[in-house]
């Protein structure tokens, strides 16, 4: 990539929509199959993945000149994975609560394609400073992925937001019934999908359109 | 020796340089973080436990978040670990023959008992405690303190609504048979009239972690059944 003329908010705000990690490069798609069933968790792993992302291109942009070329996919995978366990191992010592809702997150950061994906192909090629807002604005728009699908799977499966109920009662007396379908992982293919769907239909952000194909 | 080879020598040395090199020092902080923060960790971990425990009990409710020292205050007053024999009786702890169980004491007599539970999960072990009444048949409460199962899926075995149907519920049949608590398909209202104290409600999509917990519950509870029966036969036992 030769991202060299893009201006520091463009670095940044590209992830989140234009180029967002799932809709657009289709990267972290079993996490977000995962933790989509309530709006909640997808709000912790999208925070958390944020922050991941964002130090982890900032760690291997620092090094990025001292990186040899041939082991240089294991090297990012020693550096995200090691800095995910530190990352934890804190939180479990001053935020118990917060490390033990994480709890299973954390494996799966470190197997989040994004994080990897956006070491090699941005992290790799630019100074610390663009690559940490690349980082972050890949991890927000991960994040706001997870929250529109678990937003969908949420209401229609369980039929609440955040947590609380939002049917009244006299539908579910009507005869109402929540989709089983939106809460197993089937349901979020189909959510990911229409919205891969709708972003990419919206003028100016198809992929044909960038690449004129 | 020609000039690319040499080049190509340095690149591998310097490789391995490289890699050595972070090895040592990823290890280094991996291994301080672990270290250093353990002492913290481990006490975290314990008053998480005793948290757990209370709540099982029921003298603290499963959505009440108590304080450091309130834990630490109830649980010093009121939860008292024991041993448990072959025969159901209670013995101080030190021994280390038999399986660990908590008591839950008002002044002298026996309100509760907490059995440590650990099951197989779908990911993971799963670790618990469940409480049973004094009669030795009733669950007085279940909590689940770590796990690995799928967030929003199996991983609502932790919340307060899945642990809140235990409540009540008999590790009794109507036969007066031991049957365990079973994790029912679905909602406890579509099985038969006779098998719903034994079940408690499912959760949609973790089948399988329920598959594994009602395992896990019966082989535990299996272990402590010399008590239930020690108990059911004398009711109003003092334990001493």
């Amino acid at each position: 990539m030769s991202d060299g003329n893009l201006t520091l908010k463009e670095t940044f705000l590209r992830g989140i929509w234009k180029e967002n990690p799932v809709a657009y490069q289709v990267l972290g798609i079993c996490s977000a199959l995962a933790v989509t069933v309530q709006m909640k968790t997808a709000i912790v792993m999208g925070l958390a993945l944020t922050v991941v992302t964002g130090m982890s291109n900032f760690i291997i942009s620092l090094l990025r000149k001292q990186i040899p070329s041939t082991i240089r996919i294991i090297v990012e995978l020693t550096v995200i994975a090691s800095l995910v366990i530190v990352i934890d191992q804190v939180l479990q010592a001053f935020l118990y609560d917060i490390s033990k809702q994480l709890s299973v997150f954390v494996g799966l950061i470190i197997t989040n394609c994004i994080v990897l994906g956006r070491a090699e192909a941005f992290a790799l090629a630019n100074p610390p400073l663009p690559a940490l807002l690349d980082g972050l604005g890949n991890g927000l728009g991960y994040g706001l992925i997870l929250v529109a699908v678990a937003f969908v799977r949420e209401l229609l499966g369980a039929g609440k937001f955040v947590g609380i109920s939002v049917i009244p009662q006299a539908w579910m007396d009507a005869g109402y019934a929540h989709m089983g379908l939106m809460v197993l992982a089937p349901g979020a293919f189909f959510i990911i999908g229409l919205l891969v769907w709708l972003k990419n239909s919206l003028p100016g952000a198809s992929h044909e359109e960038k690449t004129g194909q | 020796m020609s000039e690319p080879e040499k080049s190509e020598r340095t690149k591998r040395i310097h490789a391995i340089k490289f890699a050595a090199i972070l090895s040592v020092v990823c290890c280094l902080l991996i291994t301080g973080a672990s270290t250093g923060l353990k002492s913290f960790q481990q006490e975290n971990r314990t008053l998480d436990r005793q948290k757990n425990i209370l709540r099982a009990a029921g003298i603290v409710t499963l959505d009440a978040k108590p304080s450091r020292e309130q834990i630490q205050s109830l649980f010093q007053e009121k939860i008292h670990e024991v041993e448990v024999d072959a025969t159901g009786n209670f013995m101080e702890t030190g021994e280390g023959k038999g399986l660990s169980l908590y008591l839950y004491r008002e002044g002298k007599t026996l309100k509760a008992y907490v059995i440590p539970i650990e099951s197989r999960g779908l990911w993971g072990k799963i670790k618990g405690y469940m409480a049973l009444e004094a009669d030795g048949e009733t669950v007085a409460g279940f909590t689940v303190y770590s796990h690995s199962e799928t967030p929003g899926l199996g991983g609502e075995i932790e919340k307060a609504w899945f642990q809140k149907n235990f409540i009540g519920k008999r590790i009794f049949n109507a036969a007066n048979e031991f049957v365990s608590i079973a994790i029912a398909k679905g909602n406890v209202d579509t099985l038969a009239e006779k098998a719903r104290a034994n079940h408690v409600d499912g959760i949609s999509g973790a089948t399988l972690t329920g598959k594994y917990l009602t395992q896990g519950l019966k082989e535990n509870l299996k272990q402590y059944e010399a008590v239930s029966v020690r108990l059911r036969n004398s009711k109003g036992i003092t334990d001493e």
